[in-house]
């Protein structure tokens, strides 16, 4: 301790003289400066980075850095050792200047540690003192990595880290002794007194290492750049954060009150404009907590630490101890931490980051809130997502404190559009994987102005940025690549002598005034507004028919603003959504509510916040487009059709080029050739030409009269039929049966086919499920906990087959689903097909011998399997045969997962068994002697123990999210008693494999499972 | 004051011998019918004359009385005012604008009034001077053009839009209007797209826009390179479209509702009282039992997009909810007049609205299933001429849809479900339909239906033989469309079947009567070719191998007909004759059909025989039929699926020419320029200036 308490007094000190010289420079800039908020380690890894342009680069680089950094951990001693002997170097500069966060925590430090020097402006002569331990390591880490060919950064990285946590430790026991509520005056001081000490760090630094040299004069350059911009209200209450604990929290708020009070245009751009603003709250915030560290013990801390910095330190595991510390100085540590995560591992965890955010006290919330704003900034997706989830977990809370709470106040902020992305320069999440790069360069930001003027102009449901608008088109679309449409509606313009203040006006981006960030998140916004008030609509209709053709016209209405710089959420890549075949969508069965399914038609792209919005293209391409792909792919059309396309489209090259040529196209449609054109279409006939040909040459060429069986036409009539037997019937009571029916394949090409962009090579299909009035948090829980599963037993290697599907929630009371492809329900199975699973098993997959139906039913017991346990250990209820999916390939599919642990659909008292396992399945796994049976036991007994062997893994997403959650399935007291008991700890496998037995042998004869099965049937004719 | 002075207007006209006060404005109109310059001794004279009220009698009446040597002198200031006329266009006071405008139409009314055989260049040089006539009318298009596109009044917007109307009508025959021909070279083409594609502009004017658009797309169409026609076919800016199916779909579901609540309120009950009293604020004569005057305009505007656009196509799928809610009074609002069918429809507020209604109970329609409603309506009863130009028209539109292969893609798809409730005429030998069993089927089926319904509901003694034609070439393209594309409809086509039977027989029985005036063997021809089409290429698109059999039922069933066809047509094409080629014809067609007939008759008259069966049921010569395919052979006929597309020159263009004409008459009869009553405007323009 003492130790601790020598290496990092001096560094205070070495850091507090420096700033008597300079002028004060404003106070807060200096956290700014920085403008890695990650890891403690980015500052100073930034200096090192090779990379002149920016801290973006080094953030991104951060988790790199930090597996670097384990292979050498043990070597550099954590914690750092407290020698005095080395001289100052310059790389304790890197720490001193690390992560702005520090100012906070020296300040309060330095003030502590005045046992030395008493006041701020501590001796200078000191100042060499400190330093030198925290030299010795960096050198020797940095001769280590001259050995090993390593570059120097992680180690640099490493050692900032350490600086960190050993000040936490520091602090947990000075701040007591010290008065803890200093005056705000003295801390700005010492954070001006630092920032100096900083740069003069900075320059030692350049003199002693030629390799930082470079950027750190950036840096300095930076730094200074970004002094006067200092007046940012945000900014300056930076101090406020480092006041001691009780005022703290409530001070921070006072400052996120300001900033969103703020909405003001001014401050607005002074967002925009100012690169410090982007990073300075991480650090801050980090080392405010981190000074308010109660005592603990400090061997305690080190083995935290070593934890902390070993290499099996996870995002699990952090979010585990951010949930279970009590312990600011750890709950800041990881919320910095987090920054280092690649940020899809964070994501996963995002509903349990954004609930602990919301229901839990004050440090937890300032440990994470840098982290969520650094990612907002950073993606639309991320933005959005974050903002929905926040709405939903806010949904809880009683009214009243709902308005006032963290979690709608950062909602807002981030919906109002505030955290648009930093200037290029300081954005620290570039290339980062999810959020993609925002947009920086300035022609981009001139898209974004454009369209958004666009949207201002039109009076649509959701704003398009550029769809058929011709002068939009030109900006995305290079001239070369022009669309058609464009040059016809040129056509049309030109050819009018006079008449300039007509529509044209109001397609013209003049009003490129209008602030590009205002309207970042709001095209997408739009989209899902739209959709979900289309859900809402339809619930009023009464019949499904009905609801089906109002949810299709409507749709139409949509298809008129894409494509869009819009997005599927649910989707895995980037992508813009260009078409909704609206004719496609389907509503899906609910009783009360009107979910649908809608496909989607999306062009994938590079990063959809950047990307070029594709060009619309008229819906009556289809014609050609159909030609056109036949041509270009050539796959998967039948030979009739194929080939009549193939005439079609030759033909029309004559006249109109097809699709591809969408450059001769333009000069085909040039005024001179219309009247051409015109006379082309009212004479000749395409379709005649084709028709004739393909159907009647046989009979042309030869003049004898062709005879033709009666009884071979009736046959090919049966036969026709016969071979797509398939198929469901179209049931005006079930419109989504036979949707769903249609192989996901076969579905795509005909969709392919029909649509104008088909023909493009980034073409995609999606689908989604749009749910209004329904909560879908329990359902993004139980996706998380199977996600958890899966992941385990893939880590395991137990082949358990289960299928989580994509839930995407935006309030409490609506969201999004990824339907599961190529599936339908044993419901619709049953009632379509009129037979036993097995009999359907048989017709679909060939007989008992085949590799077919052997493959099926191998995917059969192992989907199983895997849901049979996850129906055990989650408790899911409601299993009737709506609930249940039968896929392509043979594998079961639980979905709905709305009663799940302490809730179950009324009190009936059915469905006591532990999970559904009827006869029929049995019957389709061969029988309850059969091997696969047995198999199947065997899946459940290896998936147990592996679960169980990470047990808390899926403990901890469970019980975060019960936090200030009224769910139905937190109901009760025991929830989180219950799913633990269930993983049955204390057992030996051999009493698991007993248990398995008995849970099997207890389903398959539960009456209570056919009760439920005929309780639906008669309540709700699922069959 | 303007009171008194429309009084004075109006009593001039009537007892024009006396001799009162004249109103000032008459005083300068007489100024200009003399021979001097007015401006000479009045240098302000035009500026006064535009800020007078226009007494657009008076100064009709002085043009129309000019005899012809008169006109000679007084052309210098005819041009003259003409000249002001335009220049006042362009003037800030509202007022000048709205009198200019007015007096422009009087202009051209009152000289064409006056020289209805007067050549076209005698006209224009009346008006304007030969020199100066091109100037002046670019001039006159781009004020018209800017008042259009521009921000200011609504009214005048619509005032441009009446000038332009009359201007278009002022001849019955369109083509011989020599003023278009520089409507023509100075397109106001984008005014009016811009008019269509804005909401609230498009309901306000879209009627008058869209009819507007129709007649000038009409303008010397075969003679030459029309450049409306041109733009027409290629504009592809959805919204525009969009907003032209809108304004044709209100028109249209306006005229169903008005015909339902006609049909209602003839039935009586509660509701028609109430219906009549809204009924009879748009239809003038109430005694005309069930005909609502058909809105031949704005058919032939969705016939000109249809026929000229592909991208409109689109728009005739595009759904929007039912928009047939009686509309409240508010729309009756001063500027829209309230003429029988006027050329402002009462009630396009609907329109002004971009959100979908909430209302639950609204039918999700498009303007395809609009269309075929009035249509099933028009074509009840095709005895007044201008429900006979509706109805074919109907067809005309008809035939477009069904060759163009995106419509019949969204005709056939098979996730577009609707109930269609066509209108069915009441018979004595049919009830009527219930209408809420419809099941809800892809569109084409209610094509189909439609052409059943007609089929069956027209064989009478004044044969509509053209619209029959285009009734069954409809069946067959969306035939060979099926076919094709191996869509395998669930219709039930035994109803197709048996009215195509009863036709034959009809055209059988009436063979003499008929043959006189038609040539009934193209239309035989076309009949037994739809069942050849059956017969040789079912497979391809009948929904079940059951509905095989049931042709070949239909067909054994009603064997009389085919043979008694054969003989009329053997016996016509023995004869020499202007007959004789196309009965031969016919004889070759039924190849096919004798082929079967002759092989199962006897199959089942053996049947009943054997098993000693008088009557046998359907399902018994269903089995029959099954078991004896395979010993019978058939011929393959060539280019069963080939079908003549259809093409407006020449066989329609005199067709077209009518309709413009009467198009023409009706609407020059309803611009009424005096609805807009100067009050209006005034007090519009006060509070503008």
């Amino acid at each position: 301790m003492a130790d601790a308490e020598v290496s990092l007094s001096p560094a205070l000190l070495h850091l507090s003289p420096s700033h008597a010289a300079p002028p004060p420079p404003p106070a807060s800039t200096s956290p700014t400066t920085f403008s890695c908020p990650s890891s403690p380690s980015s500052a100073s890894s930034s200096s090192s980075s090779s990379s002149s342009s920016c801290c973006s680069e080094s953030s991104s680089d951060c988790p790199h850095h930090h597996h670097h950094r384990h292979p050498h951990r043990p070597q550099l001693q954590l914690p750092p050792p407290p020698n005095s002997e080395q001289p100052s170097s310059p790389s304790a500069s890197p720490r001193s200047s690390s992560p702005s966060g520090s100012i906070g925590s020296t300040g309060s430090l330095g003030s502590s540690s005045e046992g030395i020097g008493s006041s701020g402006g501590s001796s200078s002569g000191e100042q060499r003192g400190p330093t030198p331990p925290l030299d010795a390591i960096s050198e020797d880490a940095m001769e280590m990595d001259l050995g090993a060919d390593q570059v120097i950064d992680p180690e640099v990285a490493l050692k900032a880290c350490q600086e960190v946590l050993l000040k936490v430790k520091l602090q947990n026991r000075e701040v007591p002794d010290q008065q803890q509520v200093d005056n705000k005056q003295e801390l700005d001081d010492h954070q001006q007194q630092q920032q100096q000490q900083e740069e003069e760090d900075n320059q030692q630094q350049q003199h002693q290492q030629d390799d930082h040299h470079h950027q750190q004069q950036q840096q300095d350059n930076q730094q200074k750049q970004t002094h006067p911009p200092c007046t940012d209200p945000t900014e300056s209450s930076g101090p406020q954060w480092l006041i001691s604990p009780d005022t703290s929290s409530i001070k921070e708020e006072d400052e996120e009150e300001v900033e969103e009070g703020g909405s003001g245009k001014d401050e607005v751009k002074q967002h925009g404009t100012s690169s410090q603003r982007d990073t300075p709250p991480p650090s801050s915030s980090r080392l405010e907590s981190s000074s308010l560290l109660s005592a603990s013990s400090s061997s305690k801390q080190s083995w935290l630490l070593r934890l902390f910095e070993s290499k099996l330190f996870d995002v699990s595991m952090a979010i585990a101890y951010l949930y279970k510390s009590k312990e600011p100085g750890v709950q800041a540590y990881i919320g910095n931490r987090l920054f280092s995560f690649p940020d899809s591992e964070v994501d996963f965890y995002l509903p349990q980051l954004l609930n602990m955010y919301v229901h839990m006290d004050t440090e937890v919330g300032d440990a994470i809130s840098p982290y969520l704003i650094h990612r907002c900034r950073g993606g639309i997706t991320f933005s959005l997502l974050t903002a929905w989830l926040l709405g939903a977990y806010s949904s809880d809370m009683h009214i009243s404190t709902q308005r006032h709470s963290r979690g709608n106040k950062l909602r807002k902020l981030i919906l109002s559009d505030e955290l648009k992305p930093s200037a290029p320069p300081a954005d620290p999440q570039r290339g980062g994987s999810v959020s993609g790069s925002p947009a920086s360069s300035p022609s981009n930001r001139r898209c974004h102005r454009r369209h958004n003027s666009h949207n201002v102009d039109s009076t649509s449901p959701f704003p398009s940025p550029d769809s058929p608008v011709p002068g939009e088109s030109e900006v995305f679309v290079s001239p070369s690549r022009r669309t058609h449409q464009r040059s016809k509606s040129d056509a049309t313009t030109a050819s009018s002598g006079f008449g300039s203040g007509l529509r044209r006006t109001g397609s013209n981006p003049r009003v490129e005034a209008v602030p590009e960030e205002l309207e970042r998140l709001r095209p997408q916004r739009e989209l899902v507004k739209s959709l979900l008030g289309i859900g809402r609509r339809l619930a009023t209709l009464p019949t499904k028919e009905q609801k089906t053709q109002r949810l299709i016209s409507e749709l139409s209405l949509l298809n008129h603003k894409l494509p869009a710089r819009v997005w599927m959420p649910t989707a895995e890549n980037q992508h813009h959504v260009c078409r909704i075949p609206n004719t496609q969508a389907v509503v899906l069965n609910s009783k009360d509510k009107a979910p649908y399914i809608i496909y989607v038609e999306v062009l994938e792209c590079d990063s959809f916040e950047t990307s070029a919005v594709p060009a619309r293209i008229p819906e009556t391409r289809i014609r050609s487009a159909r030609s056109a792909e036949n041509l270009d792919c050539g796959g998967g059309v039948t030979a009739a059709n194929a080939n009549l396309s193939t005439m079609t489209s030759e033909h029309r090259t004559g006249s109109f080029s097809t699709v591809p040529n969408y450059d001769n196209d333009d000069e085909a449609w040039a005024t001179d050739d219309i009247g051409q054109l015109q006379v082309e279409a009212q004479t000749s006939s395409s379709d005649n030409i084709s028709q004739f040909s393909v159907d009647s040459i046989t009979s042309l060429e030869s003049r004898e009269p062709v005879f033709i069986a009666a009884g071979d036409i009736r046959r090919r009539l049966s036969e026709n039929l016969a071979q797509t037997p398939t198929s469901f019937r179209r049931d005006p009571e079930d419109p989504s049966a036979v949707a769903l029916k249609e192989p996901w394949e076969e579905k795509v090409r005909r969709i392919r086919e029909g649509s104008p962009y088909g023909h493009l090579l980034n073409w995609r299909l999606l689908s989604v499920i749009v749910k209004c009035g329904d909560d879908l948090r329990q359902e993004l829980l139980a996706y998380q906990v199977l996600r958890q599963l899966q992941s385990i037993w893939q880590q395991e290697r137990v082949p358990l087959w289960i299928k989580p599907y994509k839930i995407l929630v935006m309030s409490s009371d609506s969201g999004m689903i990824e339907p599961v492809l190529n599936a339908v329900s044993l419901h619709q199975v049953r009632k379509q097909s009129q037979m036993s699973l097995l009999d359907y098993f048989l017709q679909e997959h060939g007989s008992f011998t085949t590799e077919e139906f052997l493959t099926a039913q191998r995917n059969f017991v192992q989907s199983c399997a895997g849901y049979s346990l996850i129906c055990y250990l989650l408790q899911v209820k409601d299993r009737h045969n709506g609930n249940i999916l039968l896929d392509s390939e043979g594998h079961i599919i639980h979905i709905d997962f709305g009663f799940i642990l302490s809730s179950s659909p009324r009190n009936l008292g059915f469905e006591t068994s532990a999970f559904k396992l009827t006869s029929e399945f049995v019957d389709v796994m061969g029988g309850l002697d059969g091997d696969m049976f047995i198999y199947y036991k065997m899946l459940m007994l290896q998936g147990l123990i592996a679960a169980r062997k990470h047990m808390e893994k899926v403990l901890q997403i469970v019980e975060i999210m019960q936090q200030g959650s009224h769910l139905a399935c937190f109901h009760g007291s025991s929830t989180i008693r219950g799913l633990k008991e269930r993983f049955h700890m204390s057992l030996t496998e051999e009493q698991l494999q007993v248990l398995v037995e008995q849970l099997v042998d207890g389903s398959m004869r539960s009456i209570t499972t056919k009760l439920y099965d005929s309780f639906q049937y008669v309540t709700n004719g699922i069959m | 004051m303007s009171q008194v002075e429309k009084k004075t207007g109006l009593l001039r006209r009537t007892s024009s011998s006396k001799k009162p006060l004249k109103e000032k404005v008459v005083l300068m109109y007489d100024e200009i019918f003399a021979k001097e310059d007015p401006a000479k001794n009045n240098p302000r004279f035009w500026d006064e004359l535009f800020l007078m009220k226009v007494n657009l009698e008076y100064l009709e009446t002085k043009l129309e009385t000019v005899d012809g040597e008169e006109v000679q002198k007084i052309q210098d200031n005819i041009n003259s005012l003409f000249h002001h006329c335009v220049q006042a266009l362009g003037e800030e006071h509202q007022i000048k604008v709205v009198n200019a405008l007015q007096t422009l139409c009087a202009l051209f009314r009152g000289v064409h009034q006056k020289n209805k055989s007067a050549s076209g260049f005698d006209i224009i040089n009346m008006l304007m001077g030969f020199d100066k006539a091109e100037q002046r009318m670019k001039d006159l298009m781009e004020r018209l053009d800017s008042l259009l596109c521009g921000e200011g009044s609504e009214s005048l917007k619509s005032l441009c839009l009446k000038l332009l109307l009359c201007l278009v009508t002022v001849t019955d025959n369109i083509s011989q209007n020599t003023i278009l021909e520089y409507v023509m070279i100075n397109s106001i083409f984008e005014a009016i797209l811009q008019i269509l594609s804005d909401v609230s502009s498009r309901g306000q004017h879209g009627y008058d826009a869209v009819v507007l658009l129709a007649l000038l797309v009409n303008y010397r169409k075969y003679e030459s390179v029309n450049p409306y026609i041109v733009k027409l076919s290629i504009v592809d800016d959805e919204p525009t479209l969009d907003g032209m199916g809108m304004v044709v779909h209100h028109a249209l579901t306006e005229y169903n509702r008005q015909y339902k609540d006609k049909e209602e309120e003839n039935q009586g009950g509660f509701f028609s009282t109430l219906t009549s009293m809204v009924g009879s604020m748009f239809i003038a004569d109430a005694d005309e039992k069930l005909s609502v005057q058909t809105n031949e305009a704005i058919l032939l505007a969705l016939y000109e997009a249809v026929h000229l656009n592909r991208n409109f196509i689109t728009v005739l799928a595009q759904s929007h909810p039912e928009m047939d809610i009686p509309t409240t009074p508010t729309t009756l609002t001063p500027t829209t007049p309230t003429t029988p069918l006027g050329t402002t429809p009462p009630s396009l507020d609907m329109m002004n609205n971009p959100e979908l209604p909430l209302d639950p109970n609204l039918q999700t329609s498009n303007l395809l299933i609009t269309f075929l409603k009035y249509a099933s309506i028009v074509m009840q009863d095709t005895k007044d001429e201008h429900r006979l130009n509706s109805a074919r028209l109907c067809l005309i539109i008809l035939t477009c849809i069904a060759e163009d292969q995106y419509a019949d893609a969204f005709l056939h798809d098979d996730n577009m479900n609707f109930r269609v409730n066509l209108h069915r005429m009441p018979m004595r030998h049919r009830k009527k339909a219930v209408d809420k069993n419809i099941p809800s089927r892809p569109l084409v089926c209610a094509v189909l239906d439609l052409m059943v319904e007609f089929i069956v509901t027209h064989m009478m003694k004044d044969f509509p033989m053209d619209l029959y034609l285009r009734c069954v070439q409809i069946i067959h393209k969306l035939l060979c469309y099926q076919k094709k594309c191996r869509i395998r409809l669930h219709y039930t086509w035994r109803e197709l079947w048996s009215a195509l039977i009863n036709l034959l027989k009809f055209l059988l029985s009436n063979e003499t009567t008929l043959l006189s005036k038609h040539n009934i063997f193209h239309l035989a021809l076309l009949v037994v070719n739809l069942f050849n089409m059956f017969i040789t290429y079912g497979d391809t698109f009948l929904p079940t191998s059951n509905s095989y059999d049931e042709l070949y039922y239909e067909i054994v069933r009603m064997h009389q007909v085919f043979d008694n066809l054969y003989c009329m047509v053997l016996r016509v094409s023995t004869n020499t004759g202007q007959w004789k080629e196309p009965a031969s014809k016919v004889t070759h067609a039924l190849v096919n059909v004798r082929a079967i007939v002759n092989h199962f008759n006897p199959k089942i008259e053996s049947y009943a025989s054997v098993n000693h069966i008088s009557q046998l049921s359907e399902e018994q010569v269903l089995e029959v039929v099954r078991s004896n395919y395979d010993t019978l052979t058939l011929k393959l006929q060539d280019g069963l699926d080939q079908f003549e597309r259809y093409s407006e020159q020449p066989k329609e263009a005199a067709f077209f020419k009518e309709l413009v004409r009467s198009i023409s008459l009706n609407v020059r009869k309803n611009v009424s320029l005096n609805t807009l009553s100067q009050g209006v405007l005034l007090k519009e323009f006060s509070t503008i200036s």
